[in-house]
């Protein structure tokens, strides 16, 4: 009776909620919603690999490339690049050059690749693009690497696209268990990867006494995406929560300090 | 629960901050104290200390010099919390108590620092099967004057006897074997990805026959001002539902082939 109770109890949680949807398309290619930074202190760059290639044998050849899709923070398409993919090798690509005179300074994109082996689709699989974005602070001269993250997004005909992220029944906390400690600026981006306006909250608490310090909270279309700014003076120490009702709710951190930087998922 | 690594890097120092509060608000309704241990591989054992208790909601950071004098040097210290103390000699890894979460995993930050800098991400390790296999792309050598990059293999594996592995790097487009190393287990192997000719199209390609690994990239400028930490994907996040974890094979399958002996 109690294991019942227990399961029904969970069932809240997960029933019809999964991490994140099943594309409508077999077969359909999927991404990430990465986040893009473009201003005089953030550049943001990506790794791109022939993802498709790497499952194929040297002697079967296709014409293949990727699309890469940029959306303003309200999840507007701003414009669309096609790239071609070169196989086993490595292009990093620099994102500022598909970015300048925008009034935006950060938002989302994601890389559709234009070909899925039929070992993958034969798996009932779908080509994913969850590699690598890295972002220069300033002139530094390393920049930070993050993987990607989420199947977020995907391609289906008539260049029509599905939001891959779930939505949960009841609010959602996602407790970071990393501490910020001052003095450092900290910066959290958010993403709505659902196909439902969200209300997405960023709390701030002090890990010396457990008190509030602040929530901000933000309403986010689907697609669009924010940066929380968090100020920390030394010697505070602090750690954040966000709410929403969307099931997996990781933030992207970005610490800067004295001109140095550092870029996680939280 | 998992462990949490204490990292190793060239001329930085690694520090792991462990966190007692849940990750989220509904896959677990946990509030205990918990007790701190450190485990590390020493003489065919595995061996355990006690290194204090942390109180729900609280968080403490450790680098090596924080950790008992007892545990030798170059040994990857391996951090946990559970609910009882675990012993302090086995033969095998403890297995820790069922306090975990899937989405997210409850992990730590893992961070390296030099006095100028320092870099993290949150993460965690899980014993390995031995033996175990690893392939894995990394396109994360960062190329200027005075970069300085390298590969960091994260291994854990239940039995507490040394063995080591072969692993090979190549250029993944012409099957051009670079380098060849060896990696350990239960430790960090620190591998130079400088001088092995790589250039920046080229997509560097580690794999290990013998032995898995968490491929971490670690790059840092010369004077200690700048860092990056960041580890791969395994291949099978390169394809998402159906049979994935086949998917994975398929590609360990062709490339092993491809690269031959």
């Amino acid at each position: 009776m109690q294991n019942l109770v227990l399961r029904a109890k969970r069932a809240l949680w997960t029933f019809k909620q999964p991490l994140t949807k099943k594309p409508k398309l077999l077969g359909a290619p999927v991404s990430d919603l990465f986040v893009w930074r473009n201003s005089d202190v953030w550049r943001t760059f990506f790794e791109l690999t022939d993802i498709s290639g790497l499952f194929l044998g040297h002697e079967e050849t296709s014409e293949r490339f990727a699309t890469f899709f940029f959306f303003d923070n309200e999840g507007a398409l701003l414009c669309e690049k096609r790239l071609d993919l070169i196989p086993n090798q490595r292009q990093t690509i620099d994102l500022s050059l598909f970015l300048s005179n925008l009034k935006c300074t950060f938002g989302t994109f994601c890389v559709f690749h234009s070909y899925t082996p039929k070992v993958v689709s034969n798996l009932g699989s779908h080509i994913a693009e969850r590699s690598y974005v890295s972002y220069r602070y300033k002139n530094a001269p390393l920049r930070a690497y993050v993987h990607g993250n989420l199947d977020a997004i995907c391609q289906l005909q008539d260049m029509k696209k599905q939001f891959l992220g779930s939505s949960s029944f009841l609010p959602r906390e996602y407790r970071v268990q990393h501490e910020l400690s001052g003095p450092a600026h900290y910066e959290i981006a958010m993403v709505n990867p659902s196909s439902r306006h969200k209300c997405i909250s960023c709390q701030l608490q002090s890990t010396r006494n457990g008190e509030k310090i602040e929530t901000k909270k933000i309403k986010l279309r689907p697609g669009g995406s924010y940066v929380f700014q968090i100020k920390l003076e030394q010697p505070e120490t602090a750690r954040i929560i966000i709410g929403s009702y969307l099931v997996m709710a990781r933030p992207l951190v970005f610490r800067s300090n004295n001109n140095k930087m550092d870029v996680f998922h939280g | 629960m998992s462990f949490y690594p204490i990292l190793k890097a060239p001329d930085s120092k690694g520090w792991t901050t462990l966190f007692n509060f849940p990750p989220n608000n509904w896959e677990l309704r946990d509030s205990s104290e918990k007790y701190i241990n450190v485990t590390w591989a020493e003489d065919g054992k595995w061996r355990t200390e006690n290194v204090g208790k942390l109180a729900f909601n609280e968080v403490r950071t450790f680098g090596f010099d924080d950790l008992p004098k007892v545990i030798p040097r170059g040994v990857l210290p391996l951090l946990s919390l559970t609910l009882s103390k675990l012993p302090t000699h086995n033969d095998i890894l403890p297995s820790l108590e069922g306090i975990y979460t899937v989405t997210p995993a409850w992990r730590a930050t893992l961070g390296v620092s030099t006095e100028h800098t320092s870099t993290s991400y949150q993460g965690e390790i899980d014993p390995f099967p031995a033996p175990g296999s690893l392939l894995t792309f990394g396109p994360f050598i960062q190329y200027d004057h005075g970069l300085e990059n390298f590969l960091i293999l994260l291994n854990i594996e239940k039995s507490p006897v040394t063995r080591v592995a072969q692993v090979e790097i190549f250029d993944a487009d012409k099957i051009a074997l670079k380098a060849k190393f060896e990696v350990r287990n239960n430790d960090a192997t620190i591998i130079s990805l400088d001088g092995l000719g790589f250039s920046p199209v080229d997509l560097p390609l580690i794999i290990c026959r013998e032995m898995s690994a968490i491929p971490l990239y670690f790059s840092r400028t010369s004077d200690g001002n700048f860092l990056s930490l960041e580890h791969t994907h395994p291949p099978a996040s390169y394809v998402v539902h159906g049979k994935r974890w086949e998917a994975q094979k398929i590609l360990k399958k062709l490339w092993f082939s491809r690269l031959g002996q």
